[in-house]
């Protein structure tokens, strides 16, 4: 009966190849972890800075849940998707954090990657725009063998989480 | 000023020693004081002042050392560092703060040779670091300002050490290892031999590599420093361990082999897409549809040959089947180690035993199984040989061998036999064991048995001794009896028995059937007539399959003749492009019989999966059927029929058309082998589902855990490891459950080891309260959407909060009849709450769906010609006499709170309020004295009295307005179902009739108007005239047109009759109504036509954009969600015959009849119910047994009921005050045009002043939609002549023209009549909950029933219902009474407005003693359970 209450924002992106981000976002536990109240996935507008390499997207988080248990703790993945000049929209990279097990603030920033494709993709995306994307994109999460995977690292991103834990110690886990 | 440090390098090391030390002495602040000092000089001469004073203080510390020197003659050095490290002791400290020092004479003197002292300050750099150097300095710095920096500077040349000095000098310093071997003596502790572990035998990794001069020179510099010898072994060398550094690499080679990777590892190349509005990129999709064929099980045109055929094959099929599964094959082989083990090791003793019981029982019944299968192919294919026979021709050209496989005898018996001792062995072995365990017992009970009866012996000896022959006395427990041996020969009988019926016997050789089609079909010609009769019937049929992607048809198979072996090839494959996500794919059957077709059946198909594509997909087969009847006269069978293969008729069996569907649906393969499948996340269920593949639970939910096929296609999706130990019970499930009819064990766990550390329970999670409250909240359910504070507390949350929720979901199953006096209405309004919900739920998720004005606000930016006329008004004449109008700012309804808003509500004035009756013929009596109460939200305002049957009070009353639950959103503000009722009263004075002063005042009901809340709210302001709602009889009032006293001012009221209330109303400050949510759930279902949705929508937008204040509908949605073109639902419909037979001669009568059945209906906003203003239209038959609706459903029913009178009618969509947006009906009779209020069943002419319609937007009938492009909207200035293209602009017209839609309506309405005696009883019950009621309100008073007075009311009642309440002739008066009261009629839908009504009317408040009440009730039954009610409710006081 534990309560675990996550409250806080996706800041925003730095050091992708080009701006104009937005981020698909969702939260991922186990079996044992009930949502009360939040919404658990979404996805942030498209965010053109003016100065500087960084976009902000300062999108909130705030979910609620009751556990019976440890296993699955809540982890959150991202997308992080550029919207070009022409409107389109192509996968800049994947990323996954474990949301703090430690109550308080937090500001933790999220390396994404994304997959390299064959030269010949990677020279039409060069030209054209589009790339590779997984199939599943539950490989992010999961311990596949993961060796195979081309990948070419992208950006951070910044999130700022607070955690609020009740009900823990009663079960004896120590927060 | 030069440093005088110079490099210590120079001098000798002592000397350079010497100069360290003293270069300490100037510490920090003298140095830095003479530092800065210089820097001040030359640079910031603005400064000096300041400086100057600075330096003073500094000049009396140094000046006061100077004497301390001086005075304790010390060394000047060693005082200086005493200075240095500036700790003055505490006699110093004293001194300096309060010895009084003389200046000092060395100060003035030097000061006057400044020059000379400078001079030789730079010639002795080593020296001169007194302190009366620094005085010096200081002193001369201040007053030398003009010297040039020459007189500072020295050149110096530059420094420079050879190479051999640096060399030697570095040596000094640095320590250079040898790399020369170190004696093993040196490295051991004193003493000590070395000492080899791997000598004696003890295990030593390999050292890492290290070069010897390496490890020579490391040794060498270990040694030098303290402790070194630690770092040595025993052996004397360091001690390492072994190397970490595997010799070959953990992680396999990388082999770039792109067709070797892991599917999951996948990626796909995509192509950059634009989006639209939604997230997810809609890409062009590709689905495959292969349909090649179909072949039916059943056919009502199979002959019964073709029955028994059929059955032929299914069996033949399952023989096939399980003779490639071999189960039994398996359990026999399974059941003979079992047994080894058993009968050869007794040690395992029963667990075995059992096991390889069950294991035999299973076999045997697989066996008996195969063997009646065997039997049953034999049978049928007998009775299709002798049908055969029987009707000298063959339909079907099924043929069946039966091959023999000879056995060896011998072998074969003796293998029969040793199963059957085998088996009787094992019997034995159980009766034995079962023997032995009895026997045990028998023995443990004969033990007992044998010790009470010892006890019983001395007693017995004593008995003995009185009577001899006596034997003992049977009293303690009975003497066991042995348990019986078992029956070995029997046991083997049983087993030769059971085998003879389950195998075949030995010797005989093994059956195996083969079918074959290779028989001959009895030529046409030779068949007798019926069979001719049914071939040709075959032959003329043919088939076709159409395709429906998500519930749209979006191609169709060609049409295919059925063969004579009722197969079906089509072959067919379709490629679909599609847009949308697949949400069910839908195939139908139809069948042809020359042009026409019918539906036979229809297969769902389900979307495949992203990695399902073309090409590596089987075909599946998918069953149907249809539970269609259908018989013949020829030799078909017919489907549905019963049918018997007896010649007696028993044993009938009832065959269904049915069949298999072969076809394949799969995600097409574009160009470069890309799939065009959408990604996983598109799939509904979110952004992220494809997830939850790897946890079976998530992916399948816990319901599907029961299903084997969920968990098979689960296994197969994701992979599983079949070694993996984790996954065995999994795995044993699915192979027990993919190899059929052996039970499996009931469950197996999923996640095993979560339970283990789990906190609690699911059941206590689920129990708690709090969590369930918020889940709730998060959900949206009704009573909880505004829910502000959830308590943090377990203990906090009541079970009240639950209660109502329990309640209503309780409610769900049982109807409460009492509530609501007719079963009927019950289940009418249960049914409605049900759609309100659906609907409601609809719409909150639509809510959840933004656009991008939702949230982004962009202000017009002002052109060029907006700008100008700003100007240009800037530059006007101020006009005060002529004031501008002002808007008022609209509030957005978010961040108010309980009175803030206020409902303005301006009563201005009313024409014709009855006056009353002249009592005595008195001059000079007042007519009428009214005022207007106003009640809204349990708060009541009353305007002052005024005088005369045309008042005008002119006042502004202001009411509160607070939403509930506190919440103002815009929703919330919607379905506020609060209504502001305006009743008018006749305040009556009686001081005028009495002589004493006693006065009392009595205010008599005249009138009232009702105007919902969420009118004005849409409306935001309601300005007219309304005609107040006056009962039927007033007691005591009549017109004053009866007295005929001004007529003819006017001439335009003189058309309508009743009573009219002007009145302004507005909300404080102005909210801005919520848009509707239509316009964002543009994406309802609809079965239209494409072109017609699209070219409705432009339709609308246009009307729109030229007339933003005209209403416009072309489509609406029905009750099932889905859109509907409005004409669809006029069509003309039968009222009811007995409305048209009352008035056979008298149409017009017939006709208000009629309106007036209509508006007996009872009404029910959907605007209020659905709170989010979306009109549902019902068509006429349902809204005739929902018997709620609102005005649209009341308009069309009226309209098609005109129209089966051969009426001209057009539906009206306008708005009127004060409904807002509504229908009404136009009708066209005798040259004149009427406009008919259904909701009232009034009719208004065209001119006529006090016609509630405000605005017409268009108008309706069965084959057009006209939208008003006139001038004026006003009905009175509009022209009615819709074939003026410029006046009323078509939807339908030349270049498009009425695809001849038919309508939704059904053909003809059926009437139920309503029981009469029902309605009495309703009656009753309503007058006895009135009385009941009114002595409730009255609760200080005893209240006395009049009966003559209510019998004369009751007879009076049904009269006024004939004439409709037109009828105002009444002739009953009691002059011994002063009565006042009214009838009221309402339509009938439920018990409460009945009650509400009559307690606004305030009849029941009259508080003098003597007064005696009347209550009269008459239930008028119409037609389908419409029920006109009246009420007449009277109070009497004695004069």
């Amino acid at each position: 009966m534990a309560e675990l209450h996550i409250i806080g924002q996706i800041v925003g992106a730095s050091g992708f190849p080009q701006s104009s981000l937005f981020c698909k976002w969702g939260v991922h536990t186990g079996g044992a972890w009930r949502l009360l109240s939040g919404l658990k996935e979404g996805q942030t507008q498209v965010d053109l800075p003016q100065t500087g390499d960084m976009a902000y997207w300062s999108h909130p988080i705030d979910l609620h849940y009751a556990t019976k248990g440890l296993q699955g703790w809540p982890k959150l993945h991202l997308q992080v998707w550029h919207q070009d000049s022409f409107g389109r929209c192509q996968l800049y990279g994947y990323g996954f954090c474990h949301v703090p097990s430690s109550p308080g603030h937090h500001r933790m920033s999220c390396a994404t990657w994304r997959p390299l494709g064959s030269w010949q993709e990677q020279l039409a995306q060069m030209f054209v725009g589009g790339g590779p994307q997984l199939r599943n994109p539950d490989l992010i999460y999961s311990g596949a063998d993961r060796y195979r995977l081309h990948t070419e690292a992208m950006g951070t991103v910044e999130l700022e989480l607070g955690v609020i834990m009740r009900h823990f110690d009663k079960y004896g886990v120590e927060s | 000023m030069m440093h005088n440090v110079c490099s210590p390098v120079l001098q000798s090391k002592g000397e350079s020693l010497q100069q360290q030390e003293a270069s300490l002495e100037p510490a920090s602040r003298l140095q830095g004081l003479r530092d800065r000092d210089t820097v001040t000089r030359f640079d910031r001469e603005v400064s000096i002042y300041v400086k100057l004073t600075n330096l003073r203080l500094e000049l009396r510390w140094k000046s006061f050392m100077y004497k301390l020197i001086s005075i304790i003659h010390l060394p000047s050095y060693t005082l200086k560092i005493q200075v240095g490290k500036g700790l003055p002791n505490a006699e110093e400290a004293y001194n300096f703060f309060t010895f009084n020092f003389e200046p000092d004479p060395p100060d003035e003197s030097e000061r006057s040779s400044v020059k000379r002292q400078k001079q030789r300050k730079i010639a002795d750099r080593d020296e001169g670091r007194g302190d009366e150097a620094e005085e010096q300095e200081e002193a001369e710095d201040l007053f030398v300002i003009d010297q040039s920096p020459q007189d500072f500077l020295e050149v110096k040349k530059a420094v420079y050490v050879g190479y051999q000095n640096l060399i030697q000098r570095e040596n000094e310093q640095l320590f250079t290892p040898s790399f020369r071997t170190v004696p093993t003596s040196v490295k051991l502790p004193e003493n000590m031999k070395p000492r080899y572990l791997e000598d004696e035998g003890l295990y030593v990794g390999e050292r890492p590599h290290v070069s010897l001069t390496n490890e020579n020179i490391l040794e060498n510099r270990i040694l030098k420093m303290e402790e070194g010898k630690k770092w040595f072994g025993d052996d004397g060398r360091i001690m390492a361990l072994p190397d970490p550094i595997k010799e070959s690499s953990t992680r396999p080679p990388l082999f770039h082999m792109e067709e070797d990777v892991d599917p999951s590892l996948q990626t796909v190349y995509r192509k950059v897409r634009h989006t639209r509005c939604h997230s997810d990129p809609e890409g062009d999709y590709q689905l495959d549809v292969d349909v090649s064929g179909l072949i039916f099980s059943h056919h009502p045109l199979f002959s019964r040959e073709h029955v028994l055929g059929a059955r032929l094959a299914q069996l033949y099929d399952q023989y096939l089947t399980r003779q490639h599964n071999n189960l039994t094959g398996h359990l026999t082989d399974k059941v003979n180690p079992t047994r080894q083990l058993s009968v050869h090791g007794k040690i395992h003793g029963g667990q075995s035993l059992t096991q390889a019981m069950t294991t035999r029982q299973l076999r045997d019944s697989e066996q008996e199984k195969d063997r009646t299968l065997l039997k049953n192919i034999v049978k049928v294919w007998k009775e299709l040989k002798a049908l055969r026979e029987f009707q000298k021709f063959s339909n079907t050209p099924y043929k069946l061998y039966l091959r023999r496989e000879n056995v060896d005898r011998a072998s074969d018996e003796r293998e029969h036999e040793d199963e059957i001792l085998a088996e009787v062995v094992e019997f034995e072995a159980e009766s034995e064991e079962d023997y032995q365990k009895k026997l045990t017992e028998y023995n443990k009970q004969l033990e007992e048995w044998k010790l009470w009866r010892r006890k019983q012996v001395p007693t017995y000896l004593l008995a003995q001794e009185a009577s001899e022959s006596e034997g003992p006395i049977e009293e303690g427990p009975p003497k066991p009896e042995p348990p019986e041996r078992p029956d070995f020969d029997s046991i083997e009988q049983q087993v030769r028995e059971k085998a003879s019926r389950i195998r075949r016997k030995p010797g005989e050789a093994i059956l195996i059937p083969e079918l074959s089609a290779s028989g001959n079909i009895t030529a046409s010609e030779l068949c007798p007539r019926p069979e001719i009769a049914r071939r040709q019937d075959v032959a003329r049929r043919s088939l076709f399959i159409k395709i429906l992607y998500n519930d749209k048809e979006v191609s169709r198979t060609d049409s295919r003749s059925l063969n004579t072996d009722f197969r079906v090839h089509f072959g067919q494959i379709f490629n679909l492009k599609i847009v949308h996500c697949p949400q069910s794919i839908n195939l139908q059957v139809f069948e042809e019989i020359g042009s026409s077709c019918s539906l036979l059946a229809r297969v769902f198909v389900p979307v495949p999966e992203p990695s399902v594509v073309t090409g590596n997909v089987p075909v599946e087969e998918y069953e149907f059927s249809s539970n269609q009847r259908v018989m013949f006269d020829h030799e078909g069978v017919g489907s549905d029929v019963p049918l018997s293969f007896e010649a007696d008729g028993s044993n009938k069996q009832t065959l269904l058309t049915s069949g298999k569907l072969s076809c394949c649906v799969s995600w097409g393969i574009g160009e470069d082998d890309v799939p065009l499948a959408p990604p996983v996340s598109q799939q509904p269920g979110g952004i992220h589902s494809g997830l939850d593949r790897l946890d079976a639970v998530t992916y399948i939910g816990a319901s599907g855990l029961y299903d084997m096929k969920k968990i098979g296609e689960w296994a197969t999706q994701s992979r599983l490891d079949p070694n993996d130990p984790k996954n065995a019970s999994i795995m044993q499930l699915l192979k027990v459950a993919s190899s059929g009819e052996v039970t499996a064990p009931e469950y197996f766990r999923l996640e095993h080891l979560q339970e283990e550390f789990n906190f609690v329970t699911d059941e206590e999670l689920e129990r708690s309260k709090r969590f369930r409250l918020l889940r709730l909240r998060n959900r949206e359910v009704a009573e909880f959407r505004n829910y502000k504070c959830v308590p943090a507390l377990e203990r906090e949350v009541t079970d009240k909060v639950f209660q109502e929720y329990e309640k209503r979901l309780k409610e769900g199953e049982i109807i409460d009849t009492k509530e609501h006096l007719d079963s009927h209405r019950a289940l009418v309004a249960k049914y409605l709450q049900k759609i309100r919900e659906s609907v409601i739920n609809r719409f909150l998720l639509a809510k959840h769906h933004y656009v991008l004005s939702d949230l982004v606000i962009e202000e017009e930016i002002p052109s060029i010609g907006i700008l100008g006329l700003n100007l240009f008004k800037l530059a006007e004449p101020k006009r005060p006499l002529k004031p501008q109008r002002k808007e008022r700012k609209k509030v957005t309804a978010q961040n108010l709170s309980d009175g803030d808003i206020k409902l303005l509500i301006n009563i201005i004035r009313a024409f014709d309020i009855p006056i009353r009756r002249p009592q005595s013929n008195k001059p000079g009596q007042v007519q009428v004295r009214p005022f207007v109460e106003v009640s809204f939200q349990r708060t009541v305002l009353q305007t002052t009295t005024a005088d005369g049957p045309n008042p005008c009070w002119n006042e502004e009353l202001q009411l509160p307005f607070s939403a509930p639950n506190g919440d103002y959103s815009n929703a919330s503000l919607q379905s506020v179902k609060d209504e502001v009722f305006i009743n008018m009263f006749d305040e009556v004075n009686d001081k005028d009739r009495g002589k004493s002063i006693h006065t009392w005042v009595e205010k008599h009901w005249l009138g009232s108007v009702k105007i919902p809340f969420s009118t004005i709210y849409s409306q935001s302001r309601i300005d007219g005239t309304f005609k107040v709602n006056t009962p039927a009889v007033l007691l005591g009032y009549s017109k004053e047109r009866s007295h005929g006293a001004n007529g003819g001012y006017d001439i335009m009221r003189s058309l309508s009759e009743g009573t009219f209330i002007t009145l302004f109303i507005t909300m404080e400050p102005q909210l801005v109504p919520g848009e509707t949510i239509r316009e964002k759930v543009s994406h309802f279902d609809s079965q239209e036509d494409e072109h017609l949705l699209q070219a409705s929508e432009r339709f609308e937008r246009e009307a729109a954009q030229g007339y933003p204040d005209r209403p416009c509908i072309t489509t609406v949605i029905d009750l099932n969600g889905k859109t509907v073109f409005i004409t669809r639902f006029i069509r003309p419909l039968n009222p009811p015959q007995e409305f048209l037979d009352a008035f056979p001669n008298n149409p017009q009568e017939a006709t208000a009849l009629v309106a007036r059945f209509v508006s007996l209906i009872p009404s029910l906003p959907d605007r209020v119910s659905f709170s989010g203003a979306c009109d549902l239209w019902s068509t006429c038959d349902q809204f005739l047994t929902l018997l709620a609706g609102d005005e649209e459903e009341h308009a069309v029913l009226l309209c098609n009921y005109f129209l089966s009178m051969d009426k001209k009618a057009w539906l009206i969509i306008g708005t009127a005050i004060p409904e807002g947006p509504t229908t009404y009906v136009l009708t066209y009779e005798q040259s004149r045009y009427l406009i008919w209020n259904p909701s009232s069943g009034q009719y208004y002419g065209q001119y006529d002043t006090f016609c509630p319609l405000q605005t017409i937007g268009c108008l309706v009938n069965a084959d057009n939609v006209w939208f008003n492009v006139q001038e004026y909207t006003t009905p009175m200035r509009l022209s009615f002549d819709i074939t003026k293209a410029n006046l009323w602009k078509p939807f339908f017209s030349r270049s498009f023209s009425h695809p001849g839609l038919s309508s939704v309506q059904p053909e003809e309405l059926v009437y139920r009549r309503t029981d009469k005696a029902a309605a009495a009883e309703l009656q009753d019950r309503i007058e006895k909950i009135l009385k009941e009621k009114v002595m409730e309100w009255r609760p200080r008073h005893p209240t006395r029933w009049n009966r003559y007075c209510t019998t004369t009311l009751k007879q009076f009642l049904p009269k006024l219902e004939m004439s409709r309440g037109q009828d105002v002739t009444e002739g009953h008066r009691h002059d011994l009474k002063r009565i006042s009261g009214f009838p009221l009629h309402l339509p009938f839908c439920e018990i409460r407005p009945i009650i509400e009504a009559v307690y606004s009317t305030g009849v029941h408040s009259v508080q003098v003693s003597n007064v005696e009440f009347a209550l009269a009730v008459y239930v008028h039954p119409y037609p389908n359970n419409v029920l006109s009610v009246w009420v007449y409710l009277a109070s009497l006081v004695r004069t």
